[in-house]
């Protein structure tokens, strides 16, 4: 950070185009209910702690339960369910941390926000960027997993289907969330409120009679199996792979300024959307491999949660999962789009990237720009169709950020600032966030060497960037 | 509820009446110069609201337009100045309407909400008086609004045929209370209606009336699904709706 200048230092915090960070709202003057701007503009907060749960579910969902089980059986065996495990417990440790250090900037932008303004502009900037394509990754991964849907779907309705109709569906669709997106939505808030509580009704059904059966009460025998059946190697790279699964806790961050009672729900839904995920996830891992064994269940790939529900509860079964399958996939990949654009706006406010990336249309009121630049990537990366690429670069972006969130709060709290006054508090931070923040960075160290240097290639191009574009902007400190 | 005019002469208001006027400000919409000059009498609360989709942050909306909107309440403010009182600004950013101007309404501690819709001169003012209105409030907001002028009342009682909600008597005493108040009795008309479907039947005689005056009624099933009475009236007729709000103490 050689080249940053001190805080408010005059004339120098400009970015190539001339143009300075701008604040908006006024820290002091921030109420449980709104934020408030320089000249006394109120900015309204509208979600409440269901509102925020269901941002945290509605995105994790779709990935743990409905995509990965598959997958990760067929790598690790019925140990599969410690990598869920493991997920849950690094997601824990960088959620405490998130939750402080988000109670005390409740603002758009999430660890992006705290990062920048923790540890400077050049870790702010590779985490903004690297977040707005990390989202890009996710969104894409989501996309080919509802593609995978669209088509079991079409199979059971005995539709005959080609070879590139899952890309072609998931392109098709995404196209469509962006275009949706682009025209501005009033209450698909709401209705994500009840889709992410039908998909739980539906889990719980689902989960609570494969146990019953798992654990023989039904009378079914099922295949007893080595738990570990390839060693405890493939449990932490499956763990890196489906750490994709716990990418939404963070997207209630990136909404921060506009969560009502900022302080107490902000930490809820955060914490309270990685425990209630976590379990599902557990407890569905547990219950396919019991159902099936884990051979059987990776040859069905994507959709192998389908068949797990035909075993135990026949037609009817498979259906449900399936719609609930379409449901959390599509609900998973708007709320990863909605979450893109807030990336982008927040790095375009403090100049960063250019400010026309946050302009938004007056027609339509949505921010157009950034919303193209979430909807454009995924659509290029959705044609490339590598579910675990894309799937462990968005881990791998996220636990960046993850980390560097970690690192931001020990920073903080070593010196603790003025305006520093979280209502929350992490109980022995700097064991939690030290935890944290290795545990985030080891796990990056599991994953496949593609996703790895694709991963740092993205960092390193956003340093770079940084460099040409922004290097005189500083953000340490500055609220 | 059985409160004493000791005095019973000269315009006795307790607390001066505040009207919350709600303007979606960056879509062009304004107060009619009429309805202005209605409400001069009251102190007024002027909120310019714009609601945004939920892909935007507020700060966004408010980076970009936050400079049009408080130049537009403005202006309209100076129309409230010109014609009488204070006038208090808000502006604000929202993706929920109702949320805002209920806390705003809340916090200023507004006797009633307009919802605007266009008016000619007023004349006939409505009253409907329905369950669970604040007939104190009411009446307090009545005669202020119509102490200087001409106008003329209506109060409208709406029963529903329930014993928990007497009409006629809300409807006389709405009368004396206004009575009190210094509103001549000559300019007040008072009749009562049982009523299955209140909301329908005010919609229905709207079109005799120019400013349309009511309570916020309580949560229903039917609120839930079509929204809330007020707001289905204001939405039906053409008349500009004054919704009185309960005394906070009355929960």
């Amino acid at each position: 950070m050689g080249t940053v200048s001190e805080p408010g230092g005059a004339g120098g915090n400009v970015n190539r185009e001339g143009e300075t960070p701008e604040q908006v709202v006024v820290p002091a003057a921030e109420t449980d209910e709104t934020s408030v701007t320089e000249e006394g503009t109120e900015l309204e907060r509208s979600i409440g702690l269901v509102g925020g749960l269901s941002i945290g579910v509605g995105t994790m969902i779709g990935a743990g339960i409905f995509v990965f089980p598959g997958l990760a059986a067929g790598r690790a065996g019925p140990a599969a369910a410690g990598s869920f495990a493991i997920g849950a417990v690094i997601a824990l440790l960088v959620a405490l941390p998130a939750s402080e250090l988000a109670t005390a900037m409740p603002r758009s932008g999430g660890g992006y926000y705290f990062v920048s303004r923790a540890l400077g502009a050049l870790p702010g900037a590779v985490v903004g960027i690297s977040i707005w394509l990390g989202l890009v990754f996710a969104t894409a991964f989501y996309l080919v997993g509802f593609g995978n849907y669209a088509v079991a779907v079409l199979l059971e309705i005995g539709a005959s289907v080609g070879d590139g109709t899952v890309v072609a569906l998931a392109l098709a669709f995404g196209v469509l969330l962006t275009v949706l997106n682009l025209l501005g939505t009033e209450n698909a808030a709401s209705l994500q409120n009840y889709v992410v509580g039908l998909l739980l009704a539906i889990l719980l059904v689902f989960l609570t009679y494969g146990s019953l059966d798992a654990l023989g009460v039904l009378g079914r025998s099922s295949a007893p199996e080595t738990f570990m059946p390839f060693g405890p190697v493939p449990v932490f790279t499956t763990a890196a792979l489906v750490f994709t699964s716990y990418l939404g806790f963070a997207q209630v961050a990136t909404v921060a300024g506009d969560i009502k009672h900022p302080g107490r729900n902000l930490p809820l839904a955060m914490v309270g959307s990685v425990l209630l995920v976590g379990v599902l996830y557990v407890a569905t891992v547990f219950v396919a491999t019991s159902a099936f064994g884990s051979a059987a269940l990776s040859g069905f790939g994507e959709t192998a949660i389908v068949e797990v529900a035909r075993a135990l509860g026949g037609g009817v079964g498979a259906t449900a999962i399936l719609v609930g399958g379409l449901l959390a996939t599509v609900s998973s990949a708007n709320a990863s789009i909605l979450a893109t654009s807030r990336a982008v706006f927040a790095v375009s406010k403090d100049a960063l990237v250019p400010r026309f990336a946050g302009r938004m249309n007056l027609r339509y009121g949505t921010p157009h720009v950034a919303l193209a630049m979430a909807g454009g990537p995924v659509l290029v990366l959705v044609a490339l169709g590598e579910v675990e690429v894309l799937a462990e670069v968005a881990s791998f972006l996220h636990l960046v950020m993850y980390g560097l969130i970690c690192v931001s709060l020990i920073a903080i709290r070593r010196d603790e600032p003025e305006w520093y006054d979280p209502d929350f508090r992490v109980p022995a931070y700097p064991l939690i966030a030290g935890l944290g923040a290795l545990a985030s960075f080891g796990l990056i160290a599991f994953m496949q060497p593609a996703s790895q240097v694709v991963g740092l290639a993205v960092m390193v191009v956003s340093a770079g960037w940084y460099r040409y574009y922004a290097a005189d902007v500083s953000l340490k400190g500055v609220l | 509820m059985s409160r004493e005019d000791p005095g019973g002469s000269g315009p006795a208001i307790r607390e001066p009446p505040k009207v919350l006027v709600p303007v979606r400000v960056l879509e062009g919409q304004t107060v009619p110069e009429p309805l202005i000059e209605f409400l001069a009498p009251s102190d007024v609360v002027v909120l310019g609201y714009h609601v945004i989709p939920e892909q935007t942050a507020t700060e966004q909306a408010s980076m970009q337009f936050e400079d049009r909107a408080r130049e537009a309440v403005a202006d309209i403010a100076a129309g409230f100045e010109a014609a009488g009182r204070g006038v208090e600004r808000r502006v604000a950013f929202t993706h929920d309407r109702d949320q805002t101007i209920a806390r705003v309404a809340e916090e200023v501690g507004a006797t009633a909400v307009l919802l605007p819709n266009p008016v000619g001169d007023v004349e006939d003012v409505l009253v409907a008086v329905r369950g669970a209105i604040d007939v104190d409030r009411l009446a307090d907001l009545v005669a202020t609004l119509l102490a200087e002028g001409d106008q003329r009342v209506t109060l409208w009682g709406l029963g529903n045929g329930t014993a928990d909600f007497d009409a006629e008597a809300a409807v006389e005493r709405a009368r004396e209370t206004l009575r009190d108040r210094g509103l001549a009795g000559t300019r007040v008309t008072a009749e009562t209606t049982a009523s299955d479907a209140p909301v329908r039947d005010v919609v229905e005689r709207s079109g005799e009336f120019d400013v349309i005056v009511m309570g916020e009624g309580g949560p229903t099933l039917l609120s839930l699904l079509l929204g809330d009475a007020p707001e289905r009236v204001a939405e039906e007729t053409v008349a500009p709706v004054l919704v009185v709000r309960p005394r906070p103490d009355r929960g």
